[in-house]
C-alpha cells in the first residue's frame, strides 16, 4: 500500500523520465491532453510503465475517465485497495 | 455601377477557373478498353471478396477450430485471391507493376511499414507476403462484406488505440509478420504525408526487424477521393521497392515514448521522398 503522496511522486517521476517533462509542470491539476500533451499512444506507454511499477495487470479501460494527474492518482489508489 | 463591378468579378473568377484547368492530355493505351476492363475487374473483385468472406472462410472456420492454423489457412486463401487479382489486372494490361525485393518480406517478427498512395496497395503486399497479419480499419470488422475475412484471418483493428498496440505487440512477439500503413489512410496526391506514431511505437515494443516499403504509382490513380472510373490517360504503373531494414537497436536506449518519437520522425523523413508531389 502506498500513500497518495508516494503515488504522486512515482507518477511525476515517470512523466519526467518517459516524456522529458519539466518537473514543476507536473502538478495534480495538470490535464494530460492540454497541459502535458500526452496523446492516446503516450497514455498506453504510461499505463504499461505504471503497471510494471505497481505490479498490477491493469486494463487501459480502467483509465478511461482519467483527465488530470489527480484523476490518475485516484485511479491507482483505488486499484491498489482492490 | 454595382453591376459593372460584379461583372468584373465574374470575369476574374472565370479567368481563374479556365487557367487552373489542366490542358487536355491525350488518352492512350486503349483508354476505353482499360475503362471497361477496370470496371469489370472491380466487379469480379467485389464478388470474389463476397464469396471468400461469406462461404470459403466460414468453412475454414468450421474445419479448423485451432486459432493459429485457422489464421494461416485464411491468410493463405486471402493472399492467393489478392495475388490473382494483381496478376489478373496486370495480364489484361490494365496496369503494370514492378515489385523490387519482395523476397525480403515475410520474416518472423518483421514489421513492414508502407506508404499508402492507392486503393490496392494492400493487395500487392498481402498478395506477395500472405503470411503477414495486418492492421486494418476498425470499420472493416463491422462491414458485413469484409467482416468474415478480417476476423478469419486474425487481422488487427486499428481502434481502440491500446488494444491495437497490445495486439500488434503480441503478434510480433509470437513471430508473426505484421503489415502497417503508418499514414492510417490513403494519401491525397500532392498533400504532405501525415503519419501516425503508432507504427514506430509498435516497432520498438516488439519488432525483431523493421522494413519499409516505398510504393508509387504513375500516373496517379485510385487515390483518396477519386472514383475507380477516373482512370489515368495512360496505363498506370505501380513500383514497390522494399527498402533496407532499419536498425532498431539505435533507438532502444531511450525510454519508449522518446524513442518512438525519434523513430517516427526518421520514418516520416524516409517516406517524405516516396510520394510524388505535384503542383
Amino acid at each position: 500500500m502506498k500513500s497518495r503522496q508516494e503515488i504522486f511522486d512515482i507518477v511525476r517521476r515517470s512523466l519526467v523520465e518517459l516524456f522529458e517533462l519539466e518537473e514543476p509542470t507536473v502538478v495534480p491539476e495538470a490535464r494530460f491532453d492540454d497541459d502535458l500533451e500526452i496523446d492516446s499512444i503516450d497514455a498506453v506507454d504510461l499505463v504499461d510503465h505504471l503497471s510494471r511499477i505497481f505490479e498490477r495487470r491493469v486494463s487501459p479501460r480502467d483509465f478511461r475517465s482519467v483527465r488530470t494527474v489527480n484523476d490518475l492518482i485516484d485511479c491507482i489508489d483505488r486499484l491498489q485497495t482492490q | 455601377m454595382m453591376r459593372g463591378r460584379t461583372d468584373r468579378l465574374h470575369a476574374q473568377a472565370s479567368d481563374y477557373f479556365s487557367t487552373s484547368e489542366s490542358p487536355a492530355v491525350k488518352r492512350t493505351d486503349y483508354y476505353w478498353l482499360r475503362l471497361v476492363g477496370t470496371g469489370l475487374w472491380f466487379l469480379v473483385f467485389g464478388l470474389v471478396t463476397f464469396v471468400l468472406g461469406f462461404m470459403v472462410l466460414p468453412v475454414i472456420r468450421l474445419l479448423t477450430p485451432e486459432r493459429s492454423r485457422r489464421q494461416r489457412r485464411s491468410r493463405a486463401v486471402l493472399g492467393a485471391g489478392m495475388r490473382a487479382f494483381i496478376h489478373g489486372v496486370s495480364d489484361l494490361r490494365l496496369i503494370d507493376f514492378e515489385f523490387i525485393g519482395r523476397e525480403k518480406l515475410g520474416r518472423p517478427g518483421q514489421l513492414i511499414v508502407a506508404n499508402h498512395p492507392t486503393l490496392i496497395d494492400v493487395c500487392f503486399l498481402l498478395g506477395f507476403a500472405p503470411t503477414a497479419s495486418c492492421i486494418v480499419k476498425a470499420g472493416h470488422f463491422r462491414n458485413l462484406i469484409t467482416r468474415g475475412a478480417v476476423i478469419g484471418a486474425g487481422y488487427i483493428p486499428n481502434a481502440p488505440t491500446e488494444d491495437m498496440i497490445h495486439e500488434a505487440e503480441r503478434a510480433l512477439r509470437e513471430g508473426e509478420t505484421l503489415l502497417m500503413f503508418p499514414e492510417g489512410t490513403r494519401t491525397v496526391p500532392g498533400k504532405p504525408l501525415l503519419m501516425q506514431r503508432g507504427a514506430a511505437n509498435v516497432a520498438l515494443r516488439a519488432a525483431r526487424v523493421l522494413t519499409p516499403v516505398h510504393i508509387s504509382c504513375e500516373p496517379s490513380t485510385l487515390s483518396k477521393n477519386l472514383p475507380w472510373y477516373r482512370i489515368p490517360p495512360s496505363r498506370p504503373k505501380w513500383t514497390l521497392r522494399v527498402g533496407e531494414d532499419i536498425d532498431l537497436a539505435a533507438y532502444r536506449d531511450a525510454p519508449l515514448p522518446i524513442a518512438s518519437r525519434r523513430l517516427h520522425a526518421d520514418l516520416a523523413g524516409l517516406f517524405a521522398g516516396a510520394t510524388p508531389v505535384r503542383d
